[in-house]
């Protein structure tokens, strides 16, 4: 029994070693109720603690190694490189200064809009607390883009929050180690956002396909859905707050393992490919963050006063364009006229009809409007003596002239 | 090619390295073949851990020492995925059995012997890590051949210059 160990020892060590894997696979996969196979989302603990050592020996160099990029760019960004930065100061002083105006003007509709949720008694949850941080590696398989972060549990990082950069999400946290986190990209076949179509406001969910590119899956063919058409967040996973940008229908294409319904590929809207730094959304409140509420009031008082005055002077121009008498002329030729359509005066023919709506020719004498309510001012009125006559039938209707009318 | 008896070309060559390079080496593939896709923008066309461990199993020419070798690179790799732990390291616990196997019987310093070498033993890789996910485990994976055959090359192309590398490293008696 000795000399078969000592004579296959080279093929009893591979299969020991290929028999405790394959154990430890076993393990790692479940079956659904459908009757489908799938990886467990939450780790077990020795699977974890696998991740974690690995983790734990990648990650400082990696994080070394960034530490050195980003320090050569700092010095490269900040004391090489500082051409046209005095211009684009100014650029970007112009930018807060119209961006500062236009948060003013929508300030009040914002607070509108939270009294109107509260009467409501339905909460949005707002942004209120983010935490910065940087890419730092990746699992260094094409089957897998997830990568990793910097920061960890020992900086309150929690699995499933949400990570985003200034453009557009990115996706959740899928695993927290403590100075580092794994984050599943919504580029990731595995990953799964709730979405929403800006305009047609069809709501689906997102994944990423084999070549990378995220796309809302699972909705019906729909004529309205267009290239172009803006893709936000729906609010509904419980990880991305609502509205958040996610990018925007690049093609739309039939679903090929199911009829009538389609998959809509989505540009999306962060970098996916090069992302460096991120923001992790470590607390959602329905209120907004002392920040954002100290931002609001210094945009208020800078730039309230001049906010409100191009509000109303919107408001006036909307008042007098609503005021103002339409002017159509009864005479004049349709623009696009119907085949059989009818003269707009009620009493003439057919061919009256078509005769109007020829063209008028440029020489034609410009033509008096016929008021919609005349009085004794407007032209070709009748004379105030037979306006004075009573007119049968007009005795019981109330006076609308500005002078009271005195029978004789 | 030539053939050698395998006790006489273990005895005549196995190369013997200092303590810091069979640590070194194999944890700086694992740290760049994580680093690098972030600075390339994702095309992750080579597997270095692969390519370390088919050289390390073809210069120690010890079938126990490559099946261990494959299987700690292929499970490093698979954890620092999101996917089931194990899959890579199967895959790569039969390439380093192989690649020992192999370096037992040919010589292996021809630069065009292992170009060859590392190309059919990257495909393989992939063969079995489609086999095990798509057959042993049924999980729906979508696969590119194309991919892989250009992963291939990109390990061949590699393996041709890191070889020499690592070969200066070795201790001469």
């Amino acid at each position: 029994m000795e000399s078969f160990f000592v004579r296959y020892r080279n093929l009893v060590v591979l299969l020991a070693i290929l028999l405790a894997q394959i154990i430890g696979l076993a393990v790692q996969v479940r079956r659904t109720g459908s009757g489908r196979n799938t990886l467990d989302p939450q780790d077990a603990p020795g699977v974890r603690l696998i991740r974690l050592w690995a983790d734990a020996v990648v990650s400082p160099p990696e994080r070394l190694i960034h530490s050195s990029k980003l320090g050569m760019i700092y010095l490269w960004q900040n004391y090489f490189d500082l051409r046209h930065t005095r211009e684009q100061n100014q650029e970007l002083q112009k930018t807060i200064d119209r961006l500062r105006l236009e948060q003013a003007a929508l300030l009040e509709d914002a607070r509108q809009g939270q009294r109107l949720q509260a009467l409501m008694d339905f909460q949005r949850k707002y942004i209120y607390k983010t935490l910065a941080a940087q890419a730092i590696g990746s699992s260094g398989s094409d089957q897998s883009r997830v990568f990793y972060l910097d920061k960890g549990s020992a900086d309150g990082l929690e699995r499933d929050m949400a990570v985003i950069t200034a453009d557009g999400i990115v996706g959740k946290i899928r695993e927290v180690f403590p100075h580092s986190a794994q984050v599943l990209p919504i580029n990731d076949p595995t990953s799964g956002a709730g979405v929403i179509l800006e305009s047609t406001r069809i709501r689906g969910i997102l994944r990423g396909n084999a070549a990378g590119q995220p796309q809302i899956v699972g909705i019906l063919a729909d004529q309205r859905i267009q290239k172009g058409e803006k893709v936000l967040t729906a609010g509904g996973d419980l990880i991305f707050p609502l509205g958040l940008p996610v990018g925007v229908v690049e093609k739309v294409a039939p679903d090929p393992e199911r009829d009538s319904f389609i998959d809509v590929i989505v540009q999306p809207a962060a970098h996916l490919d090069r992302l460096d730094e991120v923001l992790v959304i470590t607390s959602t409140q329905p209120r907004f963050s002392p920040e954002e509420q100290q931002d609001m009031a210094t945009s208020e008082a800078l730039k309230g006063p001049e906010a409100e005055a191009i509000k109303e002077r919107k408001k006036a121009s909307e008042v007098m364009a609503e005021r103002l008498p339409g002017l159509t002329d009864p005479n004049a030729p349709a623009s696009n006229p119907a085949p059989n359509a009818a003269p707009a005066t009620g009493s003439g023919t057919p061919e009256q009809g078509q005769n109007q709506a020829k063209p008028a020719s440029p020489a034609a004498p410009p033509m008096v409007l016929r008021p919609a309510h005349p009085d004794r001012f407007s032209p070709g009125a009748v004379p105030q003596a037979a306006a004075d006559q009573p007119v049968p039938g007009t005795e019981a209707k109330p006076a609308q002239q500005t002078e009271p009318r005195r029978n004789p | 090619m030539s053939k050698l008896g395998a006790d006489s070309r273990r005895d005549l060559e196995i190369r013997r390295y200092p303590l810091l390079v069979y640590v070194l080496a194999p944890l700086a593939a694992l740290v760049l073949q994580a680093w690098l896709p972030s600075v390339l923008r994702g095309y992750v066309l080579f597997d270095l851990p692969l390519v370390v461990t088919v050289y390390f199993a073809l210069g120690r020419r010890s079938p126990i020492q490559g099946t261990l070798m494959g299987a700690a690179m292929g499970l490093f790799e698979d954890a620092l995925t999101h996917h089931a732990i194990g899959v890579n390291g199967i895959a790569k616990t039969v390439v380093g059995f192989l690649a020992a196997s192999v370096g037992i019987r040919i010589d292996v310093e021809n630069h065009t012997i292992r170009l060859v070498l590392s190309f059919l033993l990257s495909l393989l890789s992939s063969t079995i890590y489609v086999f095990i996910y798509r057959v042993l485990l049924g999980l729906n994976q979508e696969w590119s051949w194309l991919t892989e055959l250009f992963k291939a090359v990109g390990n061949s192309l590699i393996a041709v210059v890191l070889f020499p590398l690592l070969d200066r490293m070795q201790i001469k008696d």
